[in-house]
């Protein structure tokens, strides 16, 4: 390959030349070459070394080192479009626990509600049945009170009749006297005698 | 078929019809039956003459009006009960008086089952049953 570049380089120094020889007819910029001291093949054969260099670096050493810099900023990106999916999946996550936690709670709210007014519910039921059957109790025992009562009296009015009875026999025993009998038979005979 | 005790009674029933002329049991009819009875083989002769003897005291008992009395009464007395008690039941009713001091006054008269009273001892004693 560098046979080639010299063979176009010896090639090129007529042309070179040529065209000094036709800047000379340029004053100006014949002047300016000179002045810098340019060298049409040296320039020629830098250029080329410059391009061989440049062509060996861009490809040896530029782009591996460029692929490496894009593999570098690609893992970079990749990591930081993860980082930030997994930002978004934490907020997600997040937001997603703290709905859950809501519905948990209000769930729950609901439950402790339900069972609040169940019990309540069960209570006032308990309250219920209770206060009726002690007014069921309290009936039964005022009837029973006043059926002794009834009894106790009837007992009672019994016993002081029997004993009005008995004193009154007692005395009339005593006190009747025989026309007392006597006239009382005479009343008698006449209402037996009429049945 | 009717019990043996069935049969009994309605015999003695017919003897009893037998024994009663007008209402008053005839004391000729009542030695008729009992010498029927003896004389003829009559099925459970025991059981048909207590029936009969209670039919008898039942009716004889409904022809005596016992007079139970506290205090003294006198024959007219006795005499006004009898004819009422007959007069009542259709039949000729002798009264027999007893003395009862538990009356305390008054009398009490018994026809067969049914009693008839005015006296003190009733009306307490109906007035103890009203209180």
């Amino acid at each position: 390959m560098l046979s080639h570049l010299i063979i176009l380089a010896q090639a090129a120094a007529p042309a070179a030349e040529a065209s000094a020889q036709h800047a000379e007819a340029a004053t100006g910029v014949t002047k300016i070459i000179q002045d810098f001291g340019i060298s049409w093949p040296f320039f020629l054969a830098q250029v080329l070394n410059f391009c061989l260099v440049g062509f060996v670096l861009w490809k040896f050493a530029f782009k591996p080192v460029m692929a490496t810099l894009d593999e570098r900023q690609r893992k970079i990106a990749e990591g930081l479009k993860y980082a930030e999916d997994m930002k978004a999946k934490l907020e997600a996550v997040q937001q997603e626990s703290v709905a859950s936690s809501k519905r948990a709670q209000a769930e729950a709210s609901k439950v402790i509600e339900e069972a609040r007014k169940a019990a309540k519910e069960f209570l006032d039921k308990q309250s219920q049945e209770a206060s009726v059957k002690a007014g069921e109790i309290l009936a039964k025992a005022q009837q029973v009170i006043e059926l002794e009562k009834k009894k106790m009296l009837a007992e009672a009015r019994t016993e002081i009749a029997h004993l009005v009875v008995e004193t009154t026999q007692r005395v009339l025993a005593k006190e009747l006297s025989e026309a007392d009998r006597n006239r009382y038979n005479e009343s008698a005979a006449r209402e037996l005698t009429n049945v | 078929m009717a019990s043996p005790a069935k049969i009994a009674q309605q015999f003695a029933r017919q003897l009893f019809s037998v024994s009663v002329i007008d209402g008053v049991v005839s004391a000729e009819r009542v030695v008729g039956v009992l010498e029927f009875v003896e004389k003829h083989k009559v099925a459970n002769p025991v059981m048909v003459l207590k029936a009969y003897h209670r039919l008898i005291a039942i009716e004889l008992a409904k022809s005596i009006a016992l007079v139970e009395h506290a205090g003294a009464i006198n024959q007219t007395t006795l005499s006004a009960i009898e004819a009422a008690m007959s007069r009542k039941y259709g039949r000729a009713v002798k009264a027999t008086a007893q003395a009862n001091a538990s009356l305390l006054a008054g009398m009490r008269v018994h026809v067969g089952d049914d009693i008839y009273e005015s006296s003190v001892a009733g009306q307490l004693a109906a007035l103890a049953a009203s209180v």
